[in-house]
């Protein structure tokens, strides 16, 4: 009976066998032939590399530090050297561990499984899967040597934030070659195969430490190393590389950058076919840029109280305010800055360029544009700052109100716009129409979806960072437009060129009307709502535009100098607006401006001022902001104007002034 | 030989010890130890598979990643082939109209300023006027500024990029589609009559005039003032007036053919050798007439 049953046993077995040799893959020859593939490097506009994608390139063992190939052998297979494919005493240990001590899993994969497993098999647990993944490492122990093995083993081993074998962890995590590794460092990367993302070091730095601790001991009790020299090695901090080098994005700029070149060259070529690509990234403003974000953001919560705790008193879920920035070269639309948010790490959605948030007054500067040049209005056009309502065919009258309630009577449109008068801007749109506007802001570069409506002129149609920046670079380069882009060049793994970007202006301001505006933006950020900024030392020749928006839920500032144009956006992700602690709502000038100050203060250090460009036919006069007429020295708080030829300040005298009535239709006074 | 069940647990005992099955347990014991000692069964095994390993399906992880890599790198190489391809050949083009030719739509190609400048020169005077001005082309040239030239091939025609070392554009040029037409049939008639264009001005004969003149030439200088005379004969219309420009270049001097067919009046230019054309205009002011006669109703006459 005896002999029935183990020939009955031994049949199912052989049964089994074939079953499972079916579809057993085939082992490549070598076994390092395909895990070579090139990687895809992208690089800042300075030369340095940001990233790495895919790619896997072999090392031989003797290109690895002693000291991990020690601790990879005594943490995951210390009997590698005798073994053939699988540690039966081992296994046999594990499968008793596994039924006979109730919510104890022990593993028992030798080398050779783990890398059979890697190469061919998804991670779904089941008998057979498992069964294969032995029999395919029974093949690889016939096949090849054990030095064979391991190079392969280590070569291909996942070890976490993207990096696939020891040379790209080690460079990843280190900054350094493999053969250079440390026994502290060999021992932190060699705890790592087990759980890649439980014992990341950038993310669980204790963690880390205490799977390194286990590996010291573990190569203590095998014998390679000594427990002082452990103890040693467990008491050496780590010198992390900063995460942002690493082989996966972890930052919205190249988080944008794969993703246009994944739709130009598609997934595989970015993924598998090795692209040499250099960005238009200025990694320094970066840093600075995600610094001032930050800290700015950190000096918002103080104002709103938003502290680490809920209203219960709970820590964890607080929603906290988020922040975009954005900043472009203006000659070129070179995009050399993108922050998407406070943290990539936390939320991956990139408010730079997917968030449509209202731009509020942001938007005037088109309105202002479309009425100097359609309507032939200049900066010293007077209106009636008053309470206005506009009836609005199909729907309710539209009545705008001014930014605290209150209204000056008489004003030029510097001053309107320097003080970000709504009455006024609404008066202006009620003449050119919304329509005109959308023209000029698709002129600048605006692509969003723009509503025709007349509440467009305070920025009721939601647009981009990215945008912003875009368009203002219009206005800071003189009316020549150019399209923002990220990518300068594409080369081959070999070094041919697949692209290179041209940069190519294209005329779409008048270049004196587009002055004009820009001279009423330097009002705002020398004496009007973005006056802050020159408070807080930014002192070169600057324009930009404040915006908020009703129930303050979105703060923007957007402001450029001849060279950069930059957009900041702060406000939470969704249905809250912004209100310190007495309530009173934040303004762009308030809660986006400190943070742009703080940004172009260090992206401008060292530059000498710079004037934006004045075309030919701009001439100055000192206008009466009231009156719109030339300015005496009696008058009080007197503005430059920028007058195109042809145009003139108002000379008709007091006595003829049409006296302000709110009632009245008559509410501007032609220059 | 009949099995029957022990029937109690001395049976058993006897049974079990006899030596039949102690031999087999030992047996099979043996087997296991050598087996853990000596892995025979594994070596079995992995060298059976090694023998059936090329019959065996390229499938699991690391064999899609190789195909993907392998599709990458043929997807790039057609990339990289076509862009080159484009390259060489825009590099061995001696006139615009071998470019677009070779150039797929939407694709364009980088040159070296200098070649752009032998391309240009090619080119009929007042058309190359038309696209840019030489004297524009000599000062990019001259401040050393310009380093390339990228040509895009549009739907309506060549767009042109004349380039800084950083890629940034100092002129955009275009080539309409029509233009690019006429270059390629070296047919180019412009719309208009001669007083249209400026370089024809002081030189302009009625056509009777003009061709009595080519009679009193040797053959070999006529075919060197107009070497395909078919060219002109296959134009709908009657030849009515022929301007000589002020200018030579490389050795040839521009002719322009006015034509009217009835409806309209059109400008066709040839290129003729600068040395025939002196001796056609010898034998034009010999006749000490026609002369400046640039008005219209004078090139109507017969």
């Amino acid at each position: 009976m005896t002999l029935a049953l183990v020939s009955i046993a031994a049949f199912m077995s052989i049964g089994m066998f074939f079953l499972a040799v079916q579809d057993l893959p085939r082992v490549p020859d070598p076994l390092s032939r395909i895990i070579e593939t090139p990687p895809t490097e992208i690089y800042a506009a300075t030369g340095e590399r940001l990233m790495v994608i895919g790619g896997r390139e072999a090392i031989p063992l003797s290109k690895v530090s002693t000291h991990f190939i020690q601790a990879v052998l005594a943490s995951e297979d210390h009997r590698f050297w005798e073994h053939h494919g699988v540690d039966k005493l081992r296994t046999l240990k594990a499968l008793w561990v596994t039924l006979f001590e109730p919510g104890r899993i022990e593993g028992a994969s030798t080398i050779t499984q783990q890398l059979s497993k890697n190469l061919f098999f998804s991670f779904r647990r089941s008998y057979m899967r498992k069964f294969r993944e032995l029999l395919v490492a029974f093949q690889i122990e016939s096949r090849y040597g054990k030095p064979e093995i391991l190079e392969a083993y280590i070569n291909q081993i996942p070890m976490g934030v993207g990096a696939h074998g020891i040379e790209q962890a080690s460079r990843t995590f280190f900054g350094k070659p493999a053969l250079e590794l440390t026994l502290a460092e060999s021992a932190l990367l060699a705890g790592l195969p087990k759980s890649p993302t439980r014992y990341n070091p950038y993310l669980h730095y204790d963690r880390a430490k205490e799977r390194q601790r286990v590996v010291l001991s573990r190569m203590v009790a095998v014998g390679y190393i000594t427990r002082v020299q452990a103890d040693s090695a467990s008491r050496d901090e780590f010198n992390l590389k900063p995460p942002f080098s690493g082989t996966r994005t972890r930052s919205y700029f190249l988080d944008m950058v794969v993703r246009s070149l994944e739709e130009r060259y598609g997934p595989e070529v970015v993924y598998h076919g090795g692209l040499k690509v250099t960005t238009t990234l200025d990694p320094q403003l970066q840093t600075w840029a995600v610094k001032s974000l930050r800290e700015g953001l950190a000096r918002l919560e103080k104002m709103l109280g938003v502290s680490g705790q809920d209203d219960h008193g709970r820590s964890g879920e607080v929603i906290r305010p988020q922040g975009a920035l954005v900043a472009i070269e203006t000659n070129s639309g070179a995009v050399k800055v993108m922050v998407g948010g406070r943290n990539y790490i936390e939320t991956e959605y990139n408010r730079a360029v997917q968030n449509n948030r209202l731009p509020g007054s942001g938007f005037k500067p088109f309105l202002y544009y479309t009425a100097f040049e359609k309507l032939g209005m200049n900066p010293a056009t007077v209106f009636f700052d008053r309470p206005v309502t506009i009836p609005v065919v199909g729907a309710e009258d539209w009545t705008p109100r001014n930014f605290g309630l209150k209204h000056e009577g008489p004003i030029i449109l510097k001053r309107a716009l320097v003080r970000s008068v709504n009455s006024v801007a609404a008066q202006l749109v009620e003449r050119t129409g919304p329509e005109q506007v959308i023209r000029t802001a698709r002129r600048c570069g605006i692509k969003s979806t723009l509503e025709p409506v007349y509440s467009l002129a305070l920025g009721t149609s939601g647009v981009s960072p990215l945008e912003m920046a875009s368009a203002f670079a219009t206005f800071a380069n003189g009316g020549i437009r150019h399209e923002p882009f990220w990518i300068w060049r594409v080369e081959d793994a070999l070094g041919r060129v697949l692209e290179e970007h041209i940069v190519g202006g294209e005329r779409s301001l008048d270049a004196s009307i587009v002055y004009q505006v820009v001279d009423l933006m330097r009002g705002v950020v020398d004496e009007g709502t973005g006056a802050v900024i020159r408070r807080l030392g930014f002192d070169l020749p600057a324009a930009g535009k404040t915006g908020t928006t009703d129930g303050y839920y979105d703060a923007w500032f957007t402001g450029f100098t001849p060279t950069l144009s930059t957009s900041l956006w702060v406000g939470y992700d969704q249905g809250e607006g912004l209100h310190d602690i007495q309530g009173l709502g934040i303004t762009g000038g308030r809660g986006a401006a400190p943070v742009w100050a703080d940004f172009m203060v260090k992206a401008t250090q060292g530059e000498p001022p710079r004037e934006f460009a004045i075309p030919a036919d701009i001439r100055f006069e000192t206008a009466d902001p009231i009156t719109g007429r030339a300015a005496t020295e009696s008058t009080p708080n007197p503005m430059r104007v920028a007058l195109r030829k042809g145009q003139s300040l108002r000379r008709d005298s007091m006595e003829h002034e049409i006296p302000y009535d709110p009632e009245t239709e008559a509410s501007q006074l032609e220059p | 030989m009949h099995w029957s069940e022990p029937r109690n647990f001395k049976e058993w005992a006897r049974r079990a010890i006899a030596l039949r099955p102690l031999v087999l347990v030992l047996l099979i014991f043996a087997v296991l130890i050598s087996e853990l000692r000596f892995d025979w069964l594994e070596q079995a095994l992995g060298s059976y598979l090694v023998t059936t390993n090329t019959e065996r399906p390229e499938s699991g992880a690391i064999w899609e990643i190789g195909h993907r890599t392998l599709t990458a790198r043929q997807t790039l190489e057609q990339l990289v082939t076509d862009r080159q391809s484009s390259q060489r050949e825009a590099r061995g083009a001696t006139t615009f109209t071998q470019i677009a030719s070779n150039l797929p739509p939407g694709q364009g190609v980088m040159l070296s300023s200098e070649h752009f400048r032998e391309l240009y020169l090619t080119l009929p005077q007042t058309m190359a006027h038309m696209i840019v001005s030489p004297f524009e082309l000599l000062r990019l040239f001259s401040n050393g500024g310009w380093v390339r030239t990228y040509l895009e091939n549009e739907d309506y025609g060549f767009k042109i990029y004349l380039l800084n070392s950083e890629n940034r554009v100092l002129r955009e040029l275009r080539i309409p589609s029509d233009l690019l037409y006429q270059i390629e049939r070296l047919e180019i008639a412009l719309e208009g009559s001669l007083e249209d264009l400026p370089t024809f001005e002081n030189r302009i004969y009625p056509a009777d005039r003009f061709f009595r003149a080519m009679e009193s030439l040797p053959e070999e200088d006529i075919r060197s003032v107009i070497s395909q005379p078919e060219r002109l004969l296959g134009v709908p219309g009657r030849i009515v007036r022929v301007g000589i420009s002020d200018e030579a270049a490389s050795g040839y001097i521009e002719l322009g053919f006015e034509i009217d067919d009835g409806t309209r009046r059109r400008v066709i230019l040839l290129r003729a050798r600068e040395w025939a054309v002196w001796s056609l205009r010898s034998f034009l002011e010999e006749k000490g007439q026609g002369l400046h006669q640039s008005s219209r109703s004078q090139g109507n006459e017969p």
